[in-house]
């Protein structure tokens, strides 16, 4: 990957690939807790009148999935946010929904679950891609996401601010050789996620949640589910 | 702030699945109208110290609007329901959630918080800390009860930063309360860090999502 050279006017000069600081952000990934909070807030959003507490449970779960990686990585080395956290994942089974549900006489998935089977499948895959893959993408750790096909992390992080004296400064994707680059902090085997299943130095911790917004998010999580069934309740 | 673009993404999710029927382009023109609408404080500063984070950014402010809501639909002859009917009603309510939740919630957790009792209590709050389970148990550092060695007494740390007089949160309109001779650097960030590109992205997933759904089958 080419383009991480720091040739960019406005990176700050503290700010480096280094796998604890990079672009600026201290290293940290999302607890599964936060991904199962975002990933109710999208099934409140889209499941509709197929909302329940089963469905609700179902994408929760699918928002979970992505992290069970952890336990992987006890058998494969780097397996951390790279066997389940890779693009395929929800893009083949995207494929398998949409060849059932469209190109097939009788569709497994409705002729077992109605219409809202299809519905909630639909959800708990975007939900498994935004909110299990996606926020780990977001962060300094990083995804592995075309695993196996290549083994590096990418992480989108960096700013985008509107100055009035320098204009629009942009650290999320460098441009450089003709290449789109976002951050990386390694490959599996250089870099090592850590979680509470194959700790670092640090001891042995499972974190729920590590700041400010994320505690927001949970709590706004565990707001909109009762809303969302007392708005129902008004519907009906 | 975390910019009005974060603030509305989330708005949008909550928007989104609470207003349910009644979602259409006019509802959720509303609900991010609420969102954006209280950073009008920020002009507040030029001509009261600490206005921003302060005026349109206090739990009170949603607790009172909470309440005459609450009282307004439950009496037999409700202005709101009278000119707008369930619509308006449900709007409302939603609009008051996402405002609490999206802005002044996000609010609490960036830089240095929000005045969140004003004008009851002048006291800006900052909510920071972890969640985490270890060898001791269930730990969290949002707030730090401990025993002030000197006195005595019980000190609870929540996170305060200071009272309108001592903070001043920038804005792109006033930047700093102390302005430096030269040109101003008046910043607008869209996103910064990665986690807020993300809820950016996501709320603009859920918009397109919800575009491209089919209709809901009623069951």
């Amino acid at each position: 990957m080419s383009g991480f050279g720091d040739t960019h006017p406005n990176r700050k000069a503290s700010t480096c690939t280094h796998v604890y600081y990079l672009r600026g952000e201290p290293s940290a990934m999302p607890p599964t807790l936060v991904s199962v909070a975002v990933g109710v807030l999208l099934g409140v959003a889209l499941l509709g009148t197929a909302f329940d507490r089963r469905s609700l449970t179902v994408v929760a779960v699918a928002a979970a999935l992505p992290d069970a990686d952890v336990f992987v990585s006890l058998l494969l080395p780097g397996a951390t946010n790279a066997v389940f956290h890779t693009a395929f994942v929800p893009a083949v089974a995207a494929v398998f929904v949409y060849y059932d549900t469209t190109h097939r006489e009788g569709s497994w998935l409705r002729s077992q679950y109605g219409w809202r089977g299809v519905r909630i499948a639909w959800v708990g895959l975007a939900v498994y891609a935004v909110a299990g893959i996606g926020i780990d993408l977001f962060s300094s750790e990083g995804v592995a996401l075309w695993y196996p096909l290549s083994d590096r992390y990418y992480a989108v992080v960096g700013k985008l601010v509107l100055s009035t004296q320098e204009g629009v400064v942009q650290t999320y994707i460098e441009f450089g050789d003709g290449w789109l680059g976002l951050a990386s902090p390694g490959t599996t085997e250089s870099h090592h996620v850590e979680s509470w299943v194959t700790p670092g130095d640090g001891g042995r911790r499972l974190q729920l949640i590590e700041s400010g917004w994320q505690a927001v998010i949970v709590l706004t999580a565990a707001a909109a589910v009762p809303a969302k069934t007392l708005v129902d309740r008004g519907d009906r | 702030m975390p910019t009005s673009v974060v603030h509305s993404a989330v708005a949008v999710v909550l928007a989104v699945g609470l207003l349910g029927a009644y979602a259409d382009r006019r509802a959720l023109a509303v609900v991010l109208a609420v969102i954006i609408a209280p950073e009008l404080d920020a002009v507040l500063g030029f001509v009261m110290p600490g206005a921003h984070r302060t005026v349109l950014h206090t739990a009170v402010l949603s607790a009172l609007a909470g309440g005459v809501l609450y009282w307004d639909t439950r009496r037999s002859g409700s202005w709101l329901r009278g000119r707008w009917g369930a619509y308006g009603v449900r709007v409302a309510w939603v609009a008051l959630f996402a405002h609490t939740f999206a802005h002044i919630g996000l609010d609490w957790a960036h830089l240095d918080g929000i005045n969140f009792l004003w004008p009851l209590v002048d006291q800006f709050v900052a909510l920071d800390g972890e969640l985490y389970v270890s060898g001791e148990g269930l730990i969290q550092t949002f707030v730090d009860v401990s025993i002030d060695p000197t006195t005595g007494r019980g000190v609870v740390d929540a996170g305060q930063s200071g009272t309108t007089a001592s903070v001043h949160v920038s804005t792109p309109v006033q930047p700093s309360s102390d302005p430096d001779p030269g040109p101003v650097d008046r910043r607008f960030p869209i996103a910064v860090g990665g986690w807020q590109l993300y809820v950016l992205c996501t709320g603009l997933f859920v918009l397109l999502a919800r575009r491209f759904q089919s209709s809901d089958h009623q069951s």
